[in-house]
């Protein structure tokens, strides 16, 4: 029982991370950056959806609030932040870092506003139903409702932005600007607004993940949680162990990760929750450097 | 060469005894602020070394500070050591984590680098609580001693800890300015800028990328140690991912490629707290507004820099001087 439990709790937290994970691939097949501050943004979202759960009362109806106030924030941040810096630090040594400095900023920045506005105060977002676990011939899992909500949610999410990649002309405008941006420009695509485009959908992405990673947690919403924390890292390390250009990567990366987590905290240590993801990082690169799925980078000369 | 040489030992040792008169000029809060500052200018300066000129990130120096401070204690609770050994033990066990991360991050580039190191940071310094040695959540004391009685009477706690701090920062200024003088930082700056070149040209890159880490992180290991004398205690709070972020700021706001501006980063973090306060009790703002003012400031700050003074203040006036006098010509 022990190990099923385990494995499901991993799946729960491994969507979640592999939904954080795809809202980092988008932004990164868009503009090349690594958005250090896609947490703080879903952290931003989720605020935003509490905001709709204590007025209106409906999970469901912040649910979509939180998206669209979170692919609202992406789009501003890209088309203010993201515009100016590739203008302005292309040159110097501060070149190649300067995206993830900017990011990182800007991570900074939101948490310290979101901490003003809402911080020291009890802010609890309820689920839709319930967290407790289901009952099987008298046993308790701890596989919940919730968590197959999650589940089932998150796994839809994923195959809608799949179709909308695959199927459509925008998902087809979106795969050509991140693959060649000046013959995409040629053949009449608006890159820019493509990339803006690239950016809320990642903007909403994160706002589903902020919302369940909170509802999955104990419901409690603060800047500084360890939920956010590892939301942060986790999205992150399930995107390059992916790969960081591959929405099935980053999926995959998500659940590697998950379970990991999950099974060490199980049979290893409890107290090795914060060191787990980083030495499943390092060994995932120490193998592949550049990911799972990510294609080996070509030698620029 | 010399002569230049011979010039800036005179200037290191004219700002140790300016520093010396000014901490006995100012009261106790500020002369605790300059060690603060001292241990920021040898935290920011191993970013320098490692990001503005081998072209490498890192936001795990938190996490490597925090091996140089646990050393520390270790050696000064466990086997008594004396105190300057214990910095030693501080910088070499720094530098033996920081060659095995280096290791790692010669494979890694850009962004997958940035976050394997925020993973560091976010795990190591937790990891202090699987091991009783290292005294778990309270952490470990960590006590340099009471000053010399040889210094007079009323030479306080917060003064020794400032000489320490600030004689330790002189130094690895010191070392790390001959460091990027020589044919290390010569080969690190060629690399940044071209690697393919500067394989072709015989550098070994992964060779010479792990030995920029391993220095980095022995003075990170350092000032780990210094901040931790200055608190008086090691614990896992003591280095949380806020504090590597905030390294590597102080390193863009000095200018990654200039080491003497590291003093400008130093100041700037220590003095925006102070400023937020005025500015907060000025405004009569609620204690959340207070509390998070800093923060917002050294991230605006962050975003600011990058945007508009993106290689440093220092360099961006040396610029723009070049410019003038090319046009004057």
């Amino acid at each position: 029982m022990d190990l099923l439990n385990t494995f499901l709790i991993g799946v729960t937290a491994g969507t979640i991370y592999g939904l954080m994970a795809i809202s980092m691939v988008l932004v990164w097949r868009s503009t090349r950056v690594v958005n250090f501050a896609q947490a703080g943004m879903a952290l931003l979202s989720t605020y935003f959806g509490y905001e709709a759960v204590t007025r209106l009362g409906s999970f469901w109806i912040a649910l979509p609030v939180a998206m669209i106030g979170g692919a609202l924030v992406a789009a501003l941040v890209e088309m203010i932040l993201i515009r100016l810096l590739v203008k302005h630090s292309t040159s110097g040594p501060i070149a190649g870092v300067a995206p993830i400095i900017a990011t990182l900023g800007l991570l900074g920045v939101i948490r310290s506003v979101s901490a003003m506005i809402w911080g020291g105060q009890d802010v609890r977002i309820v689920g839709p139903v319930s967290n407790d676990g289901f009952t099987i011939n008298g046993t308790t899992l701890v596989f919940s409702p919730l968590k197959l909500l999650i589940l089932v949610t998150v796994l839809v999410l994923m195959l809608i932005l799949s179709i909308v990649f695959q199927k459509t002309n925008i998902g087809l405008a979106l795969r050509a600007s991140a693959h060649a941006p000046e013959i995409a420009r040629l053949s009449g695509v608006k890159v820019d607004w493509v990339r803006t485009l690239g950016w809320a959908l990642s903007g909403a992405a994160g706002a589903v993940a902020g919302m369940f990673q909170t509802v999955n947690g104990n419901g409690t919403l603060s800047p500084d949680s360890i939920e956010f924390s590892l939301l942060l890292v986790s999205g992150f390390i399930a995107a390059v162990i992916g790969g960081l250009d591959s929405m099935i990567g980053a999926v995959i990366g998500g659940l590697v990760l998950g379970l990991m987590i999950s099974f060490v905290l199980m049979y290893v240590s409890s107290g090795l929750f914060f060191i787990a993801p980083f030495v499943i990082l390092l060994t995932v690169l120490f193998i592949r450097p550049q990911g799972l799925f990510g294609a080996k980078a070509a030698r620029r000369a | 060469m010399h002569k230049k040489q011979s010039r800036d030992i005179f200037l290191f040792i004219l700002g140790g005894v300016v520093l010396y008169f000014l901490s006995g000029m100012v009261d106790e809060l500020r002369v605790y602020q300059g060690a603060t500052i001292a241990v920021y200018v040898i935290a920011i300066s191993s970013i320098i070394l490692l990001t503005g000129y081998s072209g490498q990130v890192s936001l795990g120096h938190g996490a490597l500070m925090a091996v140089g401070a646990y050393a520390a204690a270790v050696a000064r609770v466990e086997f008594s050591l004396p105190i300057v050994l214990c910095f030693v033990v501080a910088v070499l066990a720094a530098a033996i984590g920081g060659a095995l991360l280096g290791a790692a991050a010669a494979r890694l580039s850009g962004p997958y680098l940035a976050g394997t190191t925020l993973a560091l940071a976010i795990g190591l310094p937790s990891l202090a609580n699987q091991f009783s040695v290292l005294g778990g959540e309270q952490g470990l004391l960590f006590d340099v001693g009471f000053p010399p009685l040889s210094l007079g009477e009323d030479f306080t706690q917060y003064k020794w800890f400032f000489w320490i701090a600030g004689l330790a920062a002189l130094l690895s200024m010191w070392a790390i300015k001959n460091i990027l003088g020589s044919r290390y930082g010569r080969t690190w700056r060629a690399i940044r800028g071209n690697e393919v070149a500067a394989q072709l040209s015989g550098i070994n890159i992964a060779r010479s990328k792990i030995l920029a880490f391993t220095i980095s992180a022995g003075i990170a290991g350092l000032a780990g140690a210094l901040l931790s004398m200055t608190i008086g205690t090691v614990s896992p709070s003591a280095f949380p991912l806020a504090l590597s972020f905030s390294l590597l700021t102080g390193a863009v706001l000095s200018g990654l490629t200039t080491l003497g501006g590291a003093m400008i980063g130093s100041v700037v973090l220590v003095a925006i707290p102070e400023i937020a306060d005025v500015v907060a009790h000025r405004l009569g703002s609620s204690e959340r507004v207070t509390t998070n003012l800093p923060g917002f400031l050294v991230s605006a700050l962050l975003i600011l820099t990058v945007l508009f003074v993106p290689n440093g203040p220092v360099e961006q006036h040396r610029a723009r001087k070049a410019k003038h006098l090319a046009q004057k010509k």
